[in-house]
Formats: structure tokens, C-alpha cells, sequence
């Protein structure tokens, strides 16, 4: 190891030294020049951790307190599964580091109003972090996905009618659907933190969805009960830009 | 360390399987009523996430290529630690400096590994802290851990390589993570250089070590094919 190293290292050394050992360095073979490196070393990349948002995955059902505090009152349970099936994930907002113990301030499934409580570390496991966030605008009927703060995906979309609106707030995105077998759906669904506060009683919770659609002629329009529709090659195409923690901001 | 003392404590590895000085003990101690939790986590947890996946293993059939899946693997745990910890912010002074600039290094450490591998590169793995980015006191100590473990394991399979070009990229690396092992161990106030001569950590060592952290989790479920139950 230390031969090549050198040889490849300190070629020139090297062959200096072999050179000059007695005094011609005729009858001895020159070293073969030294290869190109086997990668070019660029500048250190550093964090930019503007427009990075952070979220983690429920390790096991727990209860969101009112603050970091075991004492303090429960704001909602926190169930391990989300109601397709998946791993549930919160959105992080802020830690505190009480007497030892480590807290995080999620952000929590819920209608307009939002909701957020904290939970102790140990309910949560690895933290995930993205750069997207997606914009849904309620007024324009339009969303657009941002990627470091810059627009990277628009699409028109299908919004809640009249009575029962398209809830305005902050969410994050929660899951992916794929090969379900209803063609209403189109061939992609992501799961959403939002609940409509009108259908509270739909079953599985009242949760908005982000999907595709077998009936593309309505978008745009207030034509859902609540859900953000899109047509399939829009939603296929978010499939590809939008990872699993994505904020949602409805507006 | 042996098999038996892992085998015998599933999860904790005993502080003396890395601390060769004593440097941790002290520092622990120094910790007071935290450095209990130093002793059996912090240090379990340092010896990170190495241990490559299976399927990834065998598919890799040419050695070099192995040895270099095997450093990307202890690349991916010190970046991943790092990132996370300058992500979250909990760190401050001197030690927040070395996580910002170390970070950066395992990170192009990561980058020039997979460029070296192409489409033999492991996949990254998924990392669960469980809180040490978050606390400075164990970030520090772990730190030393990681760096001491990631020269040890670079020194034990350099040597092994056979493609000049292979090597001459381990050895950059290696030197550098010589450096972050003292850099960290200055500022948590161990002996930078404790020894004239450093010995080797086999493979099959660190990554016992590595699987007994239980710092490498599996991906959440997030993709499924159950039919939507959203409100349409």
C-alpha cells in the first residue's frame, strides 16, 4: 500500500528520489506517471437550509400534549397508521430540550383551524427533510409546487363546491397511492394532514386527498367535496416532483 | 470486544470497545449524571450504521467495489449525522463550526464515492439519531466515536484495495478523517493524538458494532395501494 501510495500521491518525490539514489538513475525504469485521480474533489457542499422543512415518522401511537411537558393536557392522539394503511408522519415545528428530555412541536391532522402539539422524541423515529412545499390556490384554482422557493410544477385543479370547501391552512402531504383499482381517482393519490370541516363524519376521517380523475373536462372548477383534483398527467407528473413531507398551504 | 459481550448486552456496546484512552469515561464522567446515559447509549449509538444491506452486498461482486459500497456506507452515517445535527440547530460555538465543516466534508466524501461507483453505489440507507443531533453533550461524544470508528475501518480495508486509482481515493479520505477524529477530540477536550500508532478495525467488528446501534431504520411505509377513503 505505501509503494503505490506514493507512486501515486507523490509521483514526483518518488521518482526524484529513485533518480538520485546512485547518483544516475540510468539503469533503473523511471515509475509510470501518476493516473488521473479517481475523482475530482469539488468544493464541499454546504447546507442551504432555506425553504427546508423537517418531518418524522410516528414510531408508535402516542398523545400530543398543549405543551413539552408530560403534565400538560392532551391536544389529540397520534396514531401510528394513517387510515390507508401507511406509516403516519407529522410535520416538525420546533423542539424544546426540557430537563433532559427532548420535545417536538408537530403539526397535527386538522381542518382550517390547525392544530399542533408536542410529542416526546421517542414517540417519533428518523427525521426526513425537503425542499418542495405546494401551493394550492383556492381563488385561481391553481397549484404550484416550489422547489427552493422557485415554481417547478403549476397545474389547474378541481376544488370543493360551496358547501363543502376545500379547508384553507397549513397541512404536509402524508402518503402515495398507486394501482388502487377506481378509476375516480385517476392512477395517483397523495394523502393529505387537511380534513374537511364540513364532511366530519366521511368515513376514515374526512381527509382531503390529492388525486387525478376520470372526468378532466370539469378542471378547473369547484367541482369536489373537498379534495384537490388534477388531471392524470398533471398528477403523474407531481408524482415525480413532490416526496412524502411536503408542505401543503392552502390559501 | 467480542461476540459474546454484544450477544450478552443486545443494543449497548460496552464503552471500552472504542474508548482505547479512556477519553470517553472521562468526558462521560465529567458529565455527571448524564454520562450514565453516555456510557450505554451515546456510545452504542456512535458506532453507527455500517452494516450493509444484504441484497446490496451480494450484488456487489468485484471486491474493490465492495470495500468502496462498504466506505460509502460509514460515509452515509457521518454525513447523514451531521447534516441532521446543522439541520435542527441545537448545536452552538465551537462545536456547531465542526459539525458545519465536517458535515460538509462527509457529504463531498459521500458524493465522490458514488461518482467513483456509478450505478453500483448502495442506496442510502434511512438514519434514526433517536435525539443525540439534538443534544450537544451527545453529539460531542458520539462525534468522537463516529471519527475515531470511521479511521479505524478506513485504515482496516485500504490496504485490501487493489485498483491503484480505488486506493489513492481511500487514502485521500482517510487522512481527512483523521483530522475531523482530532478536531472533534480537542473540542471535547480529549487527547487528540492519544497513541504513536492507531490499530485497524476489521470489518466484521464495526459492523457489529454498527448493527447493535440499531441507528439504521427502515423507511416508513408511505406508498400503498389501498383504495382512496379521501372525501373525493
Amino acid at each position: 500500500m505505501g509503494a503505490v501510495a506514493v507512486a501515486v500521491v507523490g509521483a514526483g518525490a518518488a521518482v526524484a528520489l529513485v533518480g538520485s539514489s546512485d547518483g544516475s538513475g540510468a539503469d533503473r525504469p523511471s515509475l509510470p506517471p501518476p493516473r488521473d485521480p479517481a475523482f475530482v474533489v469539488g468544493k464541499p457542499p454546504t447546507l442551504n437550509s432555506a425553504h427546508t422543512s423537517e418531518w418524522a415518522s410516528v414510531a408508535g401511537a402516542a398523545v400530543a400534549r398543549r405543551a413539552p411537558a408530560a403534565s400538560a393536557a392532551a391536544v389529540a392522539r397520534v396514531p401510528a397508521l394513517t387510515p390507508e394503511g401507511t406509516g403516519n408522519i407529522v410535520q416538525i415545528l420546533g423542539r424544546s430540550l426540557r430537563s433532559g428530555r427532548l420535545w417536538l412541536d408537530v403539526r397535527l391532522p386538522s381542518g382550517a383551524a390547525g392544530v399542533h402539539g408536542w410529542l416526546p422524541r421517542k414517540a417519533l423515529s428518523g427525521y426526513g427533510f425537503v425542499r418542495t412545499r405546494l401551493v394550492v390556490d383556492r381563488a385561481r384554482l391553481r397549484a404550484t409546487l416550489l422547489r427552493n422557493g422557485r415554481p417547478v410544477f403549476r397545474a389547474p385543479v378541481g376544488l370543493g363546491r360551496p358547501e363543502a370547501p376545500t379547508p384553507a391552512g397549513d397541512f404536509y402531504i402524508r402518503n402515495r397511492l398507486t394501482r388502487y383499482a377506481s378509476p375516480a381517482y385517476g392512477p395517483v393519490a397523495f394523502g393529505t394532514s387537511a380534513r374537511s370541516d364540513q364532511l366530519t363524519d366521511w368515513p376514515a376521517g374526512g381527509f382531503i386527498g390529492i388525486h387525478g380523475t376520470d372526468q378532466p373536462a370539469l378542471l378547473p372548477g369547484r367541482v369536489s367535496h373537498g379534495c384537490i383534483r388534477m388531471r392524470n398527467d398533471s398528477i403523474r407528473e407531481l408524482e415525480r416532483l413532490m416526496p412524502i413531507g411536503t408542505p401543503l398551504t392552502i390559501r | 470486544m467480542t461476540a459474546e459481550r454484544l450477544g450478552g448486552a443486545p443494543g449497548r456496546i460496552p464503552l471500552d470497545a472504542l474508548d482505547r484512552d479512556g477519553a470517553l469515561t472521562e468526558s462521560a464522567e465529567r458529565l455527571g449524571s448524564r454520562g450514565e446515559f453516555l456510557r450505554g447509549g451515546a456510545v452504542s449509538i456512535a458506532v453507527g450504521a455500517l452494516a450493509l444491506p444484504g441484497a446490496a452486498r451480494a450484488a456487489t461482486h468485484n471486491a474493490d467495489e465492495d470495500i468502496l459500497n462498504y466506505a460509502l456506507s460509514l460515509e452515509y452515517l457521518q454525513a447523514a449525522f451531521y447534516t441532521e445535527a446543522e439541520r435542527v440547530g441545537a448545536l452552538s460555538g465551537r462545536l456547531a463550526e465542526q459539525a458545519r465543516v465536517v458535515g460538509s466534508h462527509e457529504r463531498a466524501h459521500v458524493e465522490a464515492l458514488q461518482s467513483l461507483l456509478g450505478g453500483r453505489a448502495i442506496k442510502r440507507p434511512r438514519f434514526d439519531f433517536q435525539g443525540v443531533t439534538e443534544n450537544p453533550a451527545q453529539f460531542r461524544q458520539t462525534a468522537v466515536a463516529f471519527e475515531d470508528l470511521g479511521t479505524a475501518a478506513y485504515k482496516a480495508e485500504a490496504p485490501k484495495i487493489q485498483n491503484a486509482e480505488y486506493l489513492a481515493a481511500a487514502v485521500r479520505i482517510h487522512s481527512v478523517e483523521a483530522r475531523h477524529a482530532a478536531w472533534i477530540r480537542r473540542v471535547a477536550g480529549s487527547v487528540p493524538a492519544p497513541d504513536a500508532f492507531d490499530e485497524p478495525k476489521a470489518r466484521p467488528r464495526v459492523e457489529r458494532l454498527v448493527a447493535s446501534t440499531e441507528f439504521v431504520v427502515a423507511d416508513p411505509v408511505t406508498r400503498t395501494s389501498s383504495e382512496p377513503r379521501f372525501t373525493g
